[in-house]
């Protein structure tokens, strides 16, 4: 149930493979491992959702949580290989308003740099 | 998808296993011959949501700990049962949550306006006492939510 971490060639970004669930199990775990990385001078995070089965809404309220640490540093998160559970909660809380969707990780690292 | 109430005594991994199910049905194509794939999911996210309401916050004093989850089609929508033997809520309050209440990217309190959102005729009979609390709503494979959503 635990997500990785990747660094990428670029040192402000960072690639989040969120793998099967990110929900009130363990958004306290991504929150607090977030807040470091952004104190290491991360900004932009790359989320993976491509193994991803289940987003709740404590899930996406860290993930709110860390829009809101890097937004005021020019930093971005974004969503990569968006699944179809976690599509169905992206349309139902309309968080596309807010998180640009990429179909890859590739795609959105381009986006980003 | 057959009609059968699962029973549930561990907390634990009470999600998991309900999980496991979801998972299962995922893989019926009779079902999904009858329901999208997105219905399923808005079935499952709703019933993640109030499970996880009940291993958060619910109060289960007796003994054995009893949750019980019911899903099965009727006609166009997919109903749903979660019964449990804690203390129950009071919900009238939360579920009339109002979305100027919210701030915009809330940290907290999603959950049951997302239940509300995927689900039609939501009901909850607990609390007061009483000894057996239950959830029942219906998702509809034709329902449009973007009417209803408040963010």
């Amino acid at each position: 149930m635990s997500f990785v971490f990747e660094a990428t060639n670029d040192p402000d970004s960072v690639i989040v493979r969120i793998g099967k669930a990110l929900d009130f199990r363990n958004a306290a775990e991504f929150k607090t491992v977030c807040q470091e990385k952004v104190r290491g001078g991360a900004r932009n995070f790359v989320l993976d959702f491509s193994e991803t089965g289940i987003l709740d809404s404590t899930g996406l309220g860290s993930i709110f949580s860390l829009y809101r640490q890097v937004s005021p540093l020019n930093g971005q998160v974004v969503f990569a290989s968006v699944s179809r559970p976690v599509q169905v909660v992206v349309q139902l809380t309309r968080t596309y308003k807010v998180f640009r969707q990429f179909p890859s990780v590739e795609a959105a690292q381009e986006a980003l740099s | 998808m057959d009609s059968v109430t699962y029973h549930f005594q561990d907390l634990d991994t009470l999600i998991e296993q309900v999980h496991s199910l979801f998972d299962t049905w995922e893989g019926d194509s009779d079902l999904l011959d009858i329901f999208s794939l997105s219905t399923l999911y808005q079935v499952k996210i709703a019933t993640h949501e109030w499970l996880a309401n009940l291993v958060q916050h619910a109060n289960f004093e007796q003994d054995t700990t009893d949750v019980s989850l019911l899903v099965k089609p009727v006609d166009d929508r997919i109903f749903c049962v979660i019964e449990d033997n804690s203390d129950g809520f009071v919900l009238d309050e939360h579920l009339e949550i109002e979305p100027e209440y919210l701030d915009s990217l809330p940290e907290r309190g999603m959950g049951l306006l997302i239940l509300k959102i995927c689900t039609e005729d939501l009901l909850y009979h607990g609390g007061e006492m009483q000894a057996i609390n239950r959830l029942e709503f219906y998702v509809s494979a034709d329902q449009d939510q973007w009417p209803n959503t408040p963010f």
